[in-house]
């Protein structure tokens, strides 16, 4: 059945529950999303670990923050199709915040996160309530102007420090020293990486997630098997922004300060080219894509001088030849590498068979 | 009065490049159901390219223009060789929603690295076509080089408008955006007229940025800029009315000046987009954009 047929047999085929739920309550015990929270936390710990706070470490943690954002564009951009640009402005809104509430109201660090969560939460609330209504070029058109207007709201606004930002943001953990600060800090931002990816793998692999990839390949098919779409993009754009929120503030506690460029359209630019290129289906992609790019950025070599041209380039490569970015040729090349190994364990199970038995083994038998 | 006056005079320039920039994506679009956002770009090496060429390279001003404008042209045809074709009329790689975005987002990206590499971090503006002090009656004032922004801007329009709406050609180009099939169909070359207005429009960006560059100067990185407030300006012609794009452009324009004079100069911007937003958002239907290209 394809995924189309799935999502449509999975929303129609309840009578009395709402569109779903069959495969909802199947899925409910699904490993999958906790066990890859926990593989990226203690994957993640282990490399910052051993990475001592090194520059190469505070590139890694910096690479994290904005791996959270990617995480949820894959759900919304990748996914759902949503055509929102708004992410880098909520970056904002969870790096000014952390920056205001700890510099000016004495937060904490974990009081300004959890606080940032919840403000990230209501604002996404009500602009999504109104933008999520506008048609798919409308929305595009709209979140393009967002960056626009609310960097130059902070280049303007003395109270967020003008060009010059916020100094003086905590980080999530302090250690005795610099270093065990970073690697402390670098671990909880994983922790956070490792909850947001386990969190939109259980969306995308519930109900709601068949849900979502029907409404993203016809409106009108998820229309007609019963998904509320204007809810659905609600939930989506709200998890999003939420997201993008936690990934500004893992950004501004890991470099102590916030400017105004974690807003413009540059950094939307390079948020667009980490999911795109590294594969804007791929949780794993986006996570990679993102600390990898980073890494090309910041670095001082031959690279990061003509990063530009190097990406879109490879931008162009990747939207020709394969459109679902790295992730998605390196799924493919794994896939036909797990099957040329499927058939050569049946054709050698077949034959152990034969020499033992004598007996006929059909080739759609399976091992 | 006279402040009105050139404050309208501000706001028709900055509007007629805002318009023209909205007018190339939306013929452009109108034909493909793509969004050139590398059409700022196309500008910026409009501008800098002569720039160098006569400043650095020694050429004559005009040979200049017309050695840079021959050069957009090359690379815009050679991307339409290399990318558009396969990926249109081959029918390789994605399609649907990326593709309006995101072919000429990666062609923006090596426009401006390669921009970056050839010229540097420098503002360089083109030498002025029209020379001399700003034209002025009584307490009225515009700068040369505006007059000639408005004058190509509305003249560019026309032209885009009367070619779309009065000739075969035009009609031809327009089926295409309609439905490639369906024009190929009737023996229609979509691919042809793709390229053939793509290429047009970069050189037009590219004449445009030589005109306009001595008001503001362009660095590698005023592309982007450029494109996204060309998108916006198209975005109230429906993405596909290049007549009306440079009449959003103006008026966009004339609004940004005038919010500047009379409400607050610091956050006249700031204001301009807030209140475009808000039309976006609870007016959609001025855009026009009932459905989604395919």
């Amino acid at each position: 059945m394809t995924e189309q047929g799935t999502a449509a047999a999975a929303a129609a085929g309840q009578d009395t529950r709402p569109p779903g739920a069959a495969v909802h309550r199947v899925r409910r015990r699904d490993p999958v999303p906790l066990a890859a929270a926990i593989g990226i936390t203690v994957l993640g710990g282990l490399i910052l670990a051993g990475m001592n706070g090194s520059y190469l470490g505070l590139t890694v943690t910096t690479g994290v923050g904005y791996a959270i954002v990617t995480v949820g564009m894959v759900l919304q951009l990748g996914y759902s199709r949503q055509l929102a640009f708004s992410q880098s402005v909520f970056m904002g809104v969870g790096g000014y915040g952390t920056a205001v509430l700890e510099t000016k109201y004495g937060f904490s660090s974990i009081e300004s996160l959890l606080a940032v969560i919840a403000l990230a939460a209501v604002i996404s609330l009500l602009m999504g309530a109104v933008v999520t209504r506008a048609p798919g070029l409308a929305l595009a058109l709209a979140t393009l102007l967002l960056p626009l207007f609310i960097y130059q709201l902070a280049t303007y606004s003395s109270w967020l420090g003008s060009f010059s930002g916020i100094n003086g943001v905590l980080p999530f953990l302090t250690g005795p020293d610099y270093e065990s600060t970073l690697v402390r800090s670098g671990i909880v931002s994983v922790l956070l990486l490792g909850l947001a990816a386990g969190l939109v793998l259980r969306v995308m692999r519930s109900g709601i997630g068949l849900q979502l990839m029907a409404m993203a390949e016809d409106e009108r098919l998820g229309e007609s098997i019963g998904v509320s779409l204007r809810q659905r993009r609600l939930e989506v754009f709200v998890l999003g922004s939420v997201l993008a929120a936690v990934g500004g503030a893992v950004l501004a506690s890991a470099q102590g300060l916030v400017t105004p460029d974690l807003i413009n359209e540059s950094t939307q630019i390079t948020l667009l080219l980490m999911v795109f290129v590294a594969g804007r289906k791929s949780i794993a992609g986006a996570i990679l894509g993102a600390i990898v790019i980073e890494y090309l950025t910041t670095s001082t070599s031959f690279i990061s001088t003509n990063i530009g041209i190097i990406e879109g380039i490879a931008l162009l490569l990747i939207l020709l030849v394969e459109p679902d970015g790295v992730a998605g040729a390196v799924d493919r090349l794994l896939g036909r590498r797990t099957d040329q190994w499927a058939s050569s364990l049946r054709s050698w199970s077949a034959g152990r068979l034969r020499a033992r038995g004598g007996g006929s083994v059909g080739s759609g038998s399976g091992v | 009065m006279s402040e009105f006056l050139n404050l309208l005079a501000a706001g028709l320039t900055s509007g007629g490049i805002y318009g023209i920039f909205g007018a190339c994506l939306a013929v452009w679009f109108r034909v493909s159901n793509v969004l050139n956002l590398a059409v700022g770009d196309f500008a910026m090496f409009g501008a800098i390219g002569t720039a160098w060429l006569v400043q650095t390279g020694g050429l004559p001003f005009g040979f200049g223009i017309v050695a840079d404008l021959a050069g957009v042209g090359l690379v815009a045809w050679l991307f339409d060789r290399l990318v558009l074709h396969f990926a249109f009329d081959r029918g390789k790689g994605a399609h649907g929603i990326v593709s309006v975005f995101f072919y000429t987002f990666g062609l923006s990206l090596v426009l401006e690295g390669a921009a970056r590499a050839m010229f540097g971090t420098d503002v360089f503006a083109a030498p002025a076509i029209w020379p001399g002090a700003a034209l002025a009656i009584a307490d009225f004032h515009v700068q040369r080089a505006g007059v000639l922004v408005i004058a190509l801007a509305i003249v560019s329009g026309l032209v885009l408008w009367s070619y779309l709406r009065f000739t075969v050609s035009g009609r031809a180009a327009s089926a295409c955006g309609e439905s490639v099939l369906g024009a190929r169909i009737v023996g229609i070359d979509s691919a042809k007229f793709r390229r053939r207005i793509f290429v047009v429009t970069a050189v037009l960006a590219a004449l445009f940025g030589i005109v306009e560059s001595p008001i503001t100067g362009y660095t590698y990185m005023s592309g982007p800029t450029i494109s996204l407030i060309g998108v916006v300006a198209a975005g109230f012609a429906s993405f596909r009315r290049p007549g009306r794009a440079v009449a959003a452009g103006l008026a966009i324009g004339v609004a940004e000046a005038m919010l500047g004079g009379y409400v607050s100069t610091g956050y006249n911007d700031v204001l301009l987009y807030a209140i475009l937003f808000g039309i976006i958002i609870f007016r959609p239907e001025v855009l026009g954009l009932g459905a989604e290209p395919a």
